[in-house]
């Protein structure tokens, strides 16, 4: 016998089949003893079931008694999650993860204010202003990192005004 | 092995490790910035009439190279070591008559005064990073040149 007739009888035990259906079983019924002795049992078994139940009565309503194990459960559920005890490995995975996202959040923020900042055309331009008629020209070196500015003023005239003994002042 | 960590060991763990950047964040921004300011004589002589007066740094020299200029040698005149804080101000005299006035500009620029005989000649704003190196320079008699330098050492 194979499954699909198992569970045909089955149906046929629990009264859900109906017309056609229930005469075809019927007929199968009336040929085949292993069939009666199946169904007899699945039968039996009803029975017996309907007898246990019967004894129970619930102390509460049907849905709030229900409704209380359902909680009770996904309170263990949560609390051996908790106390769960994990490998030191996952535990520092657990300690670093958040932290190294918190890390690359700062370092993201950081790159992005300097970014910013940088852009900023107000800040990028380096300024210069010469004063008291003084012609300058500013040379950058970018490879060595050196920016020369030379003045004019006050060459030769009163920056550099020698005396005696002493060249540059 | 096992560990048992509870989420209020996490948290607290990541509290931690919020403070320590803010931290050290607050540490790299209160850090004083160094700086090295020198007046330098650029001449065509091989020495200088002054004694006291001693050759450029070869990393000076280096930097003076790559600028072209025409003088054969530079001597160092005056040094002066100082540190900045953030948004302070550092008058440094160079001689009798020159001074340079620094002024630290949101931690990472300076802006750079220029002071000939008590009148500001010149003033700018630069992006100083450590290594680089600010030349302000002019003529002097004899066909030869002064020089003040600016580096930031820290």
């Amino acid at each position: 016998m194979n499954e699909e007739l198992q569970l045909k009888l089955q149906a046929y035990c629990d009264g859900e089949l109906a017309g056609h259906n229930a005469g075809e079983v019927e007929a199968w019924l009336a040929k085949d003893p292993d069939a009666r002795a199946l169904l007899a049992e699945l039968q039996n078994t009803r029975a017996a079931l309907r007898q246990f139940g019967d004894d129970l009565t619930l102390p509460a309503p049907r849905d709030f008694y229900w409704s209380k194990i359902q909680r009770e459960i996904r309170r263990q559920e949560n609390r051996r999650t908790d106390e769960l005890p994990v490998p030191w490995l996952a535990a520092l995975r657990r300690f670093l993860m958040p932290a190294g996202a918190v890390a690359a959040a700062l370092l993201g923020v950081f790159l992005v204010g300097e970014q910013l900042r940088q852009n900023d055309p107000s800040r990028a331009a380096d300024m210069e202003v010469a004063f008291s008629d003084s012609d300058t020209f500013t040379y950058r070196d970018f490879s060595s990192g050196t920016t020369l500015v030379w003045l004019s003023y006050p060459a030769e005239i009163e920056f550099a005004e020698p005396d005696p003994g002493d060249i540059l002042d | 092995m096992k560990l048992t960590i509870s989420r209020g060991l996490q948290a607290r763990c990541v509290a931690s490790a919020l403070a320590f950047f803010a931290l050290a964040g607050l540490a790299v921004q209160a850090a004083e910035l160094k700086y090295e300011a020198r007046l330098i004589w650029a001449t065509n002589d091989k020495k200088s009439p002054d004694s006291k007066h001693k050759e450029v740094d070869p990393e000076i020299r280096k930097k003076l190279d790559t600028l072209n200029l025409k003088w054969a040698n530079y001597f160092e005149v005056h040094r002066k070591q100082f540190s900045l804080a953030k948004g302070a101000v550092e008058k440094v005299a160079m001689s009798d008559k020159c001074s340079i006035e620094v002024r630290d500009v949101d931690g990472k620029k300076v802006e750079v005064s220029l002071i000939g005989k008590g009148e500001q000649v010149w003033k700018g704003t630069k992006l100083l990073p450590k290594g680089d190196i600010l030349v302000l320079g002019g003529n002097a008699p004899n066909s030869t040149a002064w020089l003040v330098t600016l580096k930031r050492v820290e």
